[in-house]
């Protein structure tokens, strides 16, 4: 239920801004944040993507990074005991494979007392049917949330909020910006040049009712306001947190 | 993590003919050769990113910096500066001769090593295609071309070397395939850092000999011993 999601401040960092648990070392306003989402996490180890990982472009740049990560269990063994200190609930970001590996990922997470809720990633072909699939598996004990891409989320939220989700949040546009070779790369999209995107995004999800975590291109508190009055019950913060504000 | 307050107070043409800026700011805040200060303008409140700076020479009240930099910064920008961040050069004591090797655009971020190494004695040779009218005579300059045949003279090796670059590195330095560096090496390695050490967010991973290395935190530089290249 959205209910077991309403933090004590509307703000978060999203999944992949800020590592794998909460830093009391970094620059940030800890005070004013809500919950901690972690880095995204697999069942396996995952390795970096190869070659160019960064292109800028005018008001953002384009990340491609494979979500390299040590694999669920070298998380666990090396964040729980920093989650357990948190002040603030913590929330793991899964990117499963399959059904059934989201399922025992979010049943190993069930067992550890400190982690609040799941958030869970989609492959980027993901359909309806995939999604639905995939949030039924994560749903338990845990409140679940659907990260979906800020560019198809009308169209996938009433899967996934069927399916059993508590709230749907908006995860970076995929995007393709050409090399100096000439060669494509392509990933996610981040920067200040997406807000408008990501607002109308929110205003949408919000006026059909849906529960929605905003995200996507929030660079000042005026955004961030913006997004809360337009109805998400909370907001969050990806490549802005980098600067170290 | 602290940070400072800084301002771009200069830009110049650096000796190899690439940009430099010069940042007043406190001492604290002038980072180690091959460490970097992530820079950010607050009246740039749409600005991405924060940007790395490296020094190329500390001088009093501050520091010049490699570009790049955002083109909107220009004389009086004011900066905040956080670190100095990830890992630098090491020098040991040990160290009589010292050789550098600008495989990138431009020598600018081995400078202050070879400063260091000159206020110490050593001998310094440096590598580099680029032209240094007005370099420090004390510092040997030959075309890339020599490095190879000079790979057994120095104590230590320094590279500044694009990460894209790594898997070529040894062609580079005209080793066989088989054939054992004959010196100690640390590499400097450019790459962008769009999360400066805050996000683990992998953009800069470096393959190590031990797994996946982030340049942000456990480098930019690394000893090449340790790489896998």
């Amino acid at each position: 239920m959205v209910s077991d999601l309403l933090f004590a401040h509307p703000l978060a960092n999203a999944a992949g801004s800020l590592g794998f648990a909460p830093e009391p070392r970094l620059p940030l306003e800890w005070g004013q944040m809500g919950a901690f989402f972690t880095n995204p996490v697999s069942l396996q180890p995952r390795t970096p993507a190869h070659g160019t990982h960064y292109l800028p472009f005018p008001g953002g740049f384009l990340l491609h990074t494979g979500y390299p990560n040590p694999g669920l269990e070298a998380v666990l063994r090396r964040s729980v005991p920093r989650w357990q200190r948190s002040p603030l609930p913590v929330i793991v970001h899964l990117l499963g494979q399959g059904s059934d590996e989201l399922a025992s990922m979010t049943l190993r997470l069930e067992a550890i007392s400190c982690v609040a809720g799941v958030e869970i990633g989609f492959p980027k072909e993901a359909g309806v049917e995939l999604i639905k699939a995939f949030v039924q598996a994560a749903c338990g004990e845990l409140p679940v949330i659907a990260r979906l891409p800020l560019d198809q989320a009308d169209a996938l939220a009433p899967a996934a909020l069927a399916a059993g989700a508590a709230a749907i949040s908006l995860g970076a546009p995929r995007g393709v910006l050409p090399l100096p070779s000439g060669r494509l790369l392509e990933g996610r999209l981040y920067g200040p040049a997406l807000f408008p995107q990501a607002m109308a995004a929110v205003r949408s999800l919000a006026q059909a009712g849906f529960p929605v975590i905003g995200a996507g291109g929030v660079y000042t508190p005026v955004h961030a306001q913006a997004m809360l009055a337009a109805g998400a019950f909370a907001v969050q913060l990806d490549a802005v947190l980098w600067r170290g504000d | 993590m602290a940070t400072y307050p800084g301002r771009v107070s200069e830009v110049r043409l650096g000796l190899g003919g690439e940009l430099q800026a010069l940042i007043a700011c406190p001492p604290a805040a002038v980072p180690p050769a091959g460490r970097y200060m992530s820079a950010r303008a607050p009246a740039e409140a749409d600005a991405p990113l924060a940007t790395p700076l490296f020094l190329t020479q500390p001088v009093q009240g501050g520091f010049w910096a490699a570009s790049p930099w955002p083109p909107s910064w220009i004389p009086g920008t004011e900066l905040v500066l956080r670190g100095p961040l990830g890992r630098g050069f090491d020098l040991p004591q040990s160290v009589s001769r010292l050789a550098l090797a600008a495989l990138g655009a431009s020598p600018a971020r081995l400078l202050p090593l070879a400063l260091a190494a000159v206020e110490r004695n050593c001998a310094v040779t440096l590598f580099t295609t680029a032209p240094l009218p007005g370099l420090a005579s004390n510092i040997e300059i030959f075309p890339l071309d020599a490095l190879g045949e000079a790979l057994s003279w120095p104590d230590l090796l320094a590279i500044d070397l694009p990460l894209e670059r790594l898997p070529s590195l040894r062609t580079l330095l005209g080793l066989s395939a088989t054939q054992l560096l004959p010196c100690s090496a640390q590499v400097l390695l450019d790459t962008p850092l769009p999360c400066a050490g805050i996000g683990e967010c992998g953009a800069c991973a470096v393959p190590s000999r031990r797994g996946t290395r982030l340049a942000c935190v456990d480098g930019p530089v690394f000893s090449l011993e340790g790489l896998e290249w």
